[in-house]
C-alpha cells in the first residue's frame, strides 16, 4: 500500500470557508506528497490563528518549558523506530537524492545534537565591545569586527517568516526553535526539493505541546508564486531566507516592498586549511577527517570544502597528502554513500579536465574513484582558489605558508564563509584573525565544517539576534578553544560513523 | 500595615527584598535546590548615573545576606543590565530569562543552571514587584 506524507502543517482545527484543495505528487517508490493550493482566505486563517497561539500561549509561557518540549521532541527524532524518522527515513532519500546513511548518521544522529536543549544559545545578543579579541562564547571562541550600526530593532517580532534552501536538511527545524525562544509565531516556506521534512518536525512538536505546535505553520509553496508571497510578507515582522542568487534578487525586492526586514543568507564558498605540524605524524588522520568534510552533504551545503589548502614543509608534502585523502574517501564514501542524484558527471568531468592537464605535463595529479564516486585532485597549475564542481570532487592545493591564504581569498570577501582548519593552537587565533579580516566567519575543526554549534555566529551574525536586530557587526567564531581536544573527539566521532554504518549493514 | 515606599535602587530596598523573600513559602519551596550567590548588577543609563551592585546570598530557598555591595565583591553567578531593564523586570515587564535571550541582561556564571531554576526566578521578580517602590 501506498503511503502519503503532507508537507504542510498547521493547527488542524482550523475551519476555512471554502474547502483547502491539495495536490499530490506521486515520487516513486509507493509514496505520494501532499501539497495544498492556498488561497489568500486559507493563508488570513492560518496567520491568525499563529498570531492567537504566540499571544494566548507563547508569550505566557515560561521559557525553560518551552526548551523542554523541543528537548522532549529531539529525544522522539533520535530514536530510530520513532514515526516520523521512519517516515523520513522512506521519503527524504527519494526527494533530496542523499543516501538513507548520510539521512540517517549526518542528519538524524548529528543535526538533532546540535539543537539539543543544553547547546541551544541562551545569550541571543553579545556586547561586541567585550568581543574586540577572541573570548570565550559557547564551547568556543568569537570576536566582533564593525561598529554596531544598528539598522533594525524589534524585540518583540510578532511573525517571523523563513524561506528554506534545498540543501540544508533539517534547517525548518532550526528555524521554529530559535523563534520560540524569542516569543515569535512561524511560518516556514519549506524547499521546493525537501519538502517534508519540516512539517514532519512541525507535527513531532504537536505531538509533545500542541499548543506551542500552533504557534507554527509549514507552507509549502512555489517561489514563482507571488500572491502567496506578497501576503506572507505584508504578515510578517522578519523573514529570513536561504538561497542562491535568484532568491537573493527576488526575495530582496520583496522585502523592500513591503518594508519587511530580510536576513538573507546567500552563496558562500567555504575551503579547508591544513597546517604543516599536522602532517607530520597525523595526517592520515588528518586525511580520515577531511574526507568526511568533503562527503558530508554532497558538498551541498554552503559550508561544505571546495578547496583543501595544505601547507608544504610538513613530512608528508601536499601531494601525498592527495594520495591519502583518496584513500579516506574510498572508505568514507562506503560508510556515507552518494545518493541517487549523485552528480557523476560532475565527477567524470573534473576527471577528464585533470586527466588531460596531467598527460599534457602540467603540475596535476588525479586520484580517481573507480566508480567515479569521488575524486581528488591535486593542483599545482592554479594556486587561485577555484568553486568545486562539488558532488565530492575536491582539489588540493599546496601553499607554502598559510599566512598567505587570507590575501590569496580575499577578493572573495563577503561570499567567504567556513573555514575547515588543522591548524595548532598557537598559530591558530592569527589565521582566525586574518581570516576575519579577510570576510570568513567560521572557523572550524576540520571534519566538522557542516556541523553548525548553535552558538555560533551564522554568515557572521548570531541567528537570535538576527530575529530581533541587525547592526554592523560581524562576528567570527572559531568552533572550540582546544583544537587538539577537538581534533580527538572529531576522530572518535568520526570512526564511529565508519563502525555504525558496518554494524548497520552487517544487520 | 502601611509599607513605606523605598527608592530603588537602594541598600534599603535590597535588605526589604531579603526579608520578604524569607516570608515567601513559595519561594522557599521551588528554591529549595538552589545554591549561589548573586551579584545583581545595575549599570547607569539615561536615567542613572552611576553603577550600582547588589550581593545576595541564596541558599536552599533562603537569603541569607543582601546588601549594597560598596567596593570589590565576587559571586558565583553576575547577573547585569542596565537600570531601564531593572525596572522592567521588577515591574514584571520582562521576564528575566526572556531579557537574557534578547541581550537585555548579560550572565556570568552557568546560566543553564539558571535556566533550570526557572520557577525560583520567578518568585524572585514577584518577590521584588510586591516592594512598593519609587525610581
Amino acid at each position: 500500500m501506498g503511503q502519503a506524507v503532507d508537507c504542510f502543517f498547521w493547527d488542524a482545527a482550523i475551519r476555512f470557508d471554502q474547502e483547502l484543495q491539495f495536490i499530490s505528487e506521486d515520487i516513486g517508490s509507493g509514496i505520494t506528497l501532499r501539497k495544498p493550493v492556498f488561497t489568500i482566505d486559507a493563508l488570513k486563517k492560518i496567520i491568525d490563528r499563529i498570531k492567537t497561539a504566540r499571544q494566548e500561549y507563547l508569550r505566557t509561557h515560561d521559557i525553560p518549558a518551552v526548551l523542554d518540549a523541543i528537548d522532549k521532541v529531539n529525544a522522539l527524532w533520535m530514536n530510530p523506530a520513532y514515526q516520523g524518522r521512519r517516515t523520513a527515513r522512506d521519503v527524504l532519500p527519494i526527494v533530496t537524492g542523499f543516501s538513507v546513511e548520510m539521512i540517517e548518521s549526518w542528519g538524524f544522529d548529528y543535526f538533532f545534537d546540535i539543537i539539543k536543549k543544553d547547546n541551544l544559545p541562551l545569550a541571543g545578543k553579545l556586547q561586541p565591545n567585550n568581543f574586540r579579541e577572541f573570548s570565550a562564547c559557547g564551547d568556543g571562541l568569537v570576536k566582533a569586527y564593525g561598529k554596531s550600526h544598528v539598522t533594525h530593532s524589534n524585540y518583540e517580532p510578532e511573525v517571523i517568516g523563513h524561506i528554506c534552501a534545498g540543501n540544508i536538511l533539517g534547517l525548518a527545524a532550526f528555524e521554529m526553535v530559535m523563534d520560540k525562544l524569542i516569543d515569535a509565531a512561524t511560518w516556514v516556506k519549506v524547499p521546493t526539493e525537501e519538502p517534508v521534512f519540516g512539517a514532519l518536525y512541525a507535527k513531532s512538536i504537536e505531538e509533545v505541546d500542541p499548543l506551542l505546535a500552533h504557534s507554527i505553520a509549514v507552507l509549502p509553496f512555489s517561489s514563482q508564486d507571488t500572491l502567496v508571497q506578497d501576503y506572507l510578507f505584508s504578515q510578517s515582522d522578519l523573514v529570513r531566507a536561504t538561497g542562491g542568487e535568484q532568491a537573493r534578487r527576488n526575495l530582496t525586492t520583496l522585502a523592500e516592498k513591503h518594508h519587511v526586514p530580510l536576513a538573507g543568507h546567500w552563496h558562500k564558498f567555504s575551503f579547508m586549511v591544513i597546517a604543516r605540524e599536522f602532517l607530520t605524524n597525523h595526517a592520515s588522520e588528518i586525511a580520515e577527517l577531511a574526507s568526511l568534510d568533503v562527503c558530508a552533504w554532497d558538498q551541498q551545503g554552503c559550508f561544505s570544502p571546495q578547496e583543501i589548502y595544505v601547507e608544504t614543509g610538513g613530512s608528508t608534502s601536499p601531494k601525498e597528502f592527495a594520495g591519502l585523502l583518496a584513500k579516506e574517501m574510498e572508505k568514507t564514501t562506503r560508510a556515507l554513500p552518494k545518493g541517487t542524484n549523485s552528480g557523476k558527471m560532475q565527477v567524470l568531468d573534473g576527471y577528464y579536465q585533470y586527466f588531460t592537464k596531467e598527460t599534457m605535463g602540467e603540475p596535476v595529479k588525479i586520484f580517481p574513484s573507480k566508480e567515479n564516486l569521488w575524486l581528488v585532485i591535486y593542483d599545482e597549475s592554479n594556486t587561485n582558489c577555484e568553486p568545486s564542481p562539488l558532488f565530492r570532487v575536491i582539489r588540493v592545493k599546496p601553499v607554502a605558508d598559510i599566512r598567505d591564504i587570507p590575501q590569496k581569498v580575499r577578493p572573495l570577501g563577503s561570499f567567504l564563509q567556513t573555514v575547515g582548519v588543522a591548524i595548532p593552537q598557537d598559530r591558530l587565533l592569527a589565521f582566525a584573525d586574518a581570516m576575519g579580516q579577510a570576510g570568513a566567519t567560521n572557523i572550524r575543526t576540520i571534519s566538522a565544517m557542516t556541523l553548525q554549534k548553535a552558538w555560533e555566529p551564522w554568515d557572521g551574525r548570531f541567528p537570535l539576534q538576527e530575529l530581533f536586530e541587525h547592526d554592523g557587526i560581524h562576528w567570527v567564531s572559531i568552533d572550540t578553544k582546544d583544537i587538539d581536544a577537538e581534533i580527538k573527539s572529531a576522530l572518535k566521532r568520526k570512526r564511529s560513523i565508519v563502525c555504525e554504518e558496518q554494524m548497520r549493514k552487517r544487520t | 500595615m502601611v509599607r513605606s515606599i523605598l527608592r530603588f535602587p537602594s541598600d534599603e530596598w535590597i535588605k526589604t527584598f531579603k526579608d520578604e523573600l524569607n516570608k515567601n513559602k513559595t519561594y522557599q519551596e521551588v528554591a529549595k535546590d538552589w545554591e549561589g550567590d548573586f551579584l545583581f548588577v545595575v549599570t547607569p543609563d539615561e536615567e542613572l548615573k552611576k553603577e550600582t551592585v547588589f550581593y545576595i546570598d541564596l541558599w536552599h530557598g533562603e537569603c541569607r545576606d543582601a546588601y549594597l555591595v560598596k567596593g570589590e565583591k565576587q559571586a558565583k553567578f553576575v547577573f547585569k543590565g542596565p537600570y531601564s531593564n531593572w525596572k522592567k523586570i521588577i515591574r514584571k515587564e520582562l521576564d528575566p530569562i526572556r531579557g537574557l535571550i534578547r541581550g537585555m541582561f548579560t550572565v556570568e556564571g552557568d546560566s543553564r543552571v539558571i535556566l533550570d531554576q526557572a520557577k525560583a526566578a520567578q518568585e524572585l521578580v514577584n518577590t521584588a514587584s510586591m516592594i512598593p517602590v519609587v525610581f
